[in-house]
């Protein structure tokens, strides 16, 4: 029954250990080369653009030799939003007409442009992009991997007193805690619903039946969380972690020049995709 | 026998060597809600360990076991009495971490002591806290892991371990410290009898290194591998000795609602029938073999 | 003991995560049958399927390929009452306590008859029922916190929960985990009555050797998903390839005899009892060796 089995879907994650050249790249460089992209695939206005934005995404998903409806399934929960989306901005984008503009239909309060239909179909190519590319970061890369990128990148706020590898420590903390409390939330509901207990059941407004149904979720797991807590510290404390005290770091940066040319290619090519004067 | 010569040879080092942990009459009492001092946790306790030495604690629910092991490494402090490790009070707060990194803790839930969402990350996070220098890093991981029985595992996110492999990563996690002694607080009750068995088997390849052990157990199956047993009951050492001495004494356990190995006490009772038969075996090995000595002289 | 199968298992499978690259399966054809009123353990090592065997019976996870059928109710049909199954069979899982919510035993009990509708009078019966079952004094206990409880008593409150449902079949999973020696070996005695007394079906999962030669009638052993072995507990300790190979390990006792038969004397593993091995000992003592290699030469 895979009602109580959706937290095993939050427990793997989603990383995917192959190899390929996108999975090799150094974490640090990664995040911030995908960075750059996702915000320059949002800023991006141009048909044109987008066209070369969503083949560059293609092009990373063959690169990184993960299977592309991976991505593509990210994509299908979203598309009755971005319909939703699509036709709340056809029908109120209310912006006028440009110059360059061309009326399509002006009927009353209804006024559908050329540069109407570009917000339609830009934002939902944008959309798109912006999975695929978000999917191949995370499919390509091990959570820990990510949280150390970011460690690195985010070291020089060290500078500014910013407690880097304390803020570091408490997300990988949390991380490593997902999939335990998932298990345990999973065991739990098994546990009551093998006692007759119904989730999820009572409509809408019956909000305080509704909550009061998870009281006997919530009071064993925030219960455990406690408990674990206190073993944690004890256990973190045993293996002479002390708050705030200098500690040295296990995983080093390790970017090569393979590394820096990849970030160099997305910067590139991101800005030429944004500011080329594409015709149209 | 086994344990015969390592008892021989502990009475010697004794003599000899300096106590690595000093309990100097160890008493403790739980705070209760409100502050004020409840039921006495430990009473009176003496106590030395040596370097090297393989010691269990055992005792029924509530004797103070538990209590005890936490005053080995400073995360209790007694409310009366003194506990040195390596010479160090535990009650000097600026020698804690000292004291953390010659004697290491590994607790009953693996769960709750693995911070890192990798094996080797885990087991890199003690020797970050203690400033190992990076590049000394990897060996002694490699090490570590290896004693553990993890090697292939260094990669893997811990949610991918079984119980018994995810105690021995919090196992690895704190011989990568390089710690004089290991105390285990009811480290193998959650665990199936293969996990057991091969937890069991890193111990004492660490204690055969030199490591000293001091385990808090409730299987008298795993106090008769320790070279001395010591049987605390409402917080005070009521008996302590070489396991085969302490499980000959099953009356006086039993009365504390403590067992003996089924070896014990099949030995016991072919004794009783058979006075020739050594009443002081530990172990089925032991067992079998005392069927075969006897039945020996007999052919001859 | 009656010979009706109240649980029938056959050709089970089942696959976790399917069309994901995490696909696990966690059963590949598992056949088994519990007879009513019998008290069945199931073994095997981490990772051989025994929970998700176990969650069948109760409907938690539904068979994807393969027949459950439990008290007569096919649990591929989509008519089978759910609600109604599962107070049919009491599921206990590993560390019950630690889903215990209510602030009071009494209440925490009560929770599951009051989701099933009853009326005030049955839930107290019940309850009272379920706490003398699992030996819990009724009066002296209903009103307790919950939180002051003891290890061995608050999974003695879990194990009312679930009876307090007044279930035909017990299922449980590790029931003496984590507990010290002593409540665990209670907690078996109280199991024990339940079986032999009130005559309900008990279907547990166990690691610990000692515990099934005590409890168990039958034992099944999986092995990667699939029933492997089958058979009274002499049967199976005597069956020393099939402990090792598939890493259930040995009973102290039963190890003994092993070692003793190794050596080449001639002992009988069925009978593994403390005091049998004791006396197997002394009649090889008293009588001579006989060894088999002896009367061979």
């Amino acid at each position: 029954m895979t009602r109580f089995e959706w937290s095993r879907k939050i427990t793997i994650g989603h990383y995917i250990p192959i190899d390929s050249i996108i999975h090799r790249l150094d974490s640090s460089c990664k995040l911030l080369g995908f960075t750059v992209l996702i915000v320059a695939i949002a800023f991006c206005n141009s048909y044109f653009g987008n066209v070369l934005f969503f083949t560059f995404a293609l092009f990373l998903f063959v690169l990184s030799r993960l299977p592309i409806r991976y991505g593509l399934s990210g994509i299908k929960p979203a598309i009755p939003f971005m319909v939703i989306l699509a036709v709340l901005q056809l029908l109120f984008y209310g912006g006028g007409v440009t110059a360059s503009g061309t009326v399509y239909i002006h009927y009353s309060f209804l006024l559908i442009t050329s540069d109407s239909v570009r917000l339609v179909v830009v934002s939902a190519m944008r959309f798109v992009e912006i999975i695929l590319v978000s999917s191949v970061l995370t499919l390509s890369t091990p959570e820990t991997e990510l949280m150390h990128g970011m460690e690195r990148l985010l070291k020089p706020l060290k500078y500014i007193r910013f407690p880097v590898h304390q803020f570091s420590l408490i997300i990988m903390i949390a991380v490593r805690f997902v999939p335990t409390f998932a298990m345990e939330m999973e065991k739990l509901m098994k546990a009551q619903a093998s006692r007759g207990a119904a989730f999820g059941t009572g409509r809408w407004w019956q909000i305080i039946r509704r909550t009061k149904d998870m009281f006997p979720l919530m009071i064993p797991l925030f219960r455990s969380a406690m408990a674990r807590a206190d073993d944690l510290v004890l256990a973190m404390e045993c293996r002479c972690f002390v708050p705030g005290q200098s500690r040295t770091t296990y995983r080093r940066g390790k970017a090569r020049s393979r590394d820096f040319s990849f970030l160099l290619i997305i910067i590139g090519f991101s800005l030429f995709a944004l500011f080329y004067p594409f015709p149209g | 026998m086994r344990a015969k010569s390592s008892l021989a040879s502990m009475g010697v080092d004794r003599m000899e060597r300096q106590p690595l942990i000093r309990a100097e009459d160890v008493s403790f009492q739980y705070k209760g809600d409100l502050g004020e001092k409840v039921i006495p946790a430990l009473n009176q306790i003496r106590l030395d360990i040596y370097p090297g030495e393989y010691v269990a604690i055992i005792g029924r629910n509530g004797s103070g076991k538990s209590t005890l092991s936490k005053h080995f490494n400073g995360i209790l402090q007694p409310s009366r009495g003194d506990v040195w490790v390596d010479g160090w009070n535990t009650k000097e707060k600026s020698r804690l971490q000292e004291i953390r990194k010659k004697v290491g803790m590994v607790f009953q839930n693996p769960d709750n002591q693995i911070i890192a969402t990798t094996v080797e990350d885990d087991v890199a996070f003690g020797l970050e806290n203690i400033q190992v220098p990076p590049e000394e890093m990897d060996e002694r991981i490699d090490a570590a892991l290896r004693l553990a029985g993890l090697s292939s595992m260094r990669r893997r996110a811990p949610y991918h371990l079984s119980e018994g492999q995810k105690q021995r990563l919090a196992i690895a996690g704190v011989i990568a410290m390089r710690p004089a002694c290991l105390v285990l607080d009811e480290a193998t009750s959650r665990l199936d009898t293969y996990g057991r068995r091969e937890l069991l088997r890193v111990i004492r390849r660490l204690n055969e290194g030199g490591m000293a052990i001091v385990t808090v157990t409730h299987h008298m199956s795993e106090a008769a591998e320790a070279d001395r047993v010591i049987v605390l009951d409402e917080g005070s050492i009521v008996l302590q000795g070489p396991p085969r001495e302490v499980f000959q004494k099953q009356a006086f356990l039993q009365e504390r609602q403590l067992d003996v190995p089924a070896a014990s006490r099949i030995a016991g009772m072919v004794h009783e029938r058979c006075p020739s038969f050594r009443p002081d075996l530990i172990d089925s090995d032991e067992v079998a073999g005392e069927v075969r000595r006897l039945i020996g002289e007999g052919e001859k | 003991m009656a010979a009706e199968p109240i649980i029938d298992v056959q050709h089970l499978e089942h696959t976790y995560m399917k069309g994901t690259p995490f696909v696990h399966q966690a059963l590949t054809g598992v056949s088994i049958t519990v007879y009513s009123g019998e008290c069945v353990a199931i073994i095997g090592h981490t990772g051989s399927g025994k929970s998700t065997l176990v969650q069948h019976f109760n409907g938690l996870i539904l068979p994807q390929k393969g027949k459950v059928i439990v008290d007569g109710a096919d649990l591929s049909d989509k008519k089978t009452d759910m609600k109604g199954l599962r107070q049919k069979v009491g599921l206990v899982f590993q560390d019950p306590e630690s889903q215990i919510f209510e602030s009071l035993v009494g209440d925490e009990i009560a929770y599951g008859p009051f989701k099933m509708g009853w009326p005030i009078k049955d839930v107290r019966d019940a309850v009272k029922g379920a706490m003398e079952m699992a030996g819990l004094p009724f009066d002296a206990m209903k009103d307790r916190p919950t939180a002051a409880l003891s290890g061995g008593q608050k999974r003695k409150v879990a194990l009312a929960g679930v009876l307090a449902l007044k279930p035909k079949i017990l299922v449980l999973d590790e029931p003496t985990a984590g507990l010290d020696p002593r409540s665990g070996m209670e907690l078996l005695g109280r199991l024990k009555t339940l079986n032999e007394q009130e005559h309900l079906t008990i279907v547990f999962i166990s690691h610990h050797l000692e515990e099934v030669a005590y409890l168990a009638d039958r034992i099944y052993v999986l092995d990667h998903g699939k029933n492997i072995g089958e058979g009274s507990p002499a049967t199976l300790f005597s069956n020393k390839k099939m402990l090792e190979k598939y890493r259930i390990g040995t009973p102290e006792t039963v190890d003994i005899l092993y070692r003793l038969q190794d050596a080449g004397f001639s002992v009988n593993v069925a009978h593994y009892g403390i005091a049998e091995v004791a006396s197997q000992i002394c009649s090889i003592l008293e009588h001579g060796p006989r060894r088999d290699r002896y009367d061979t030469v």
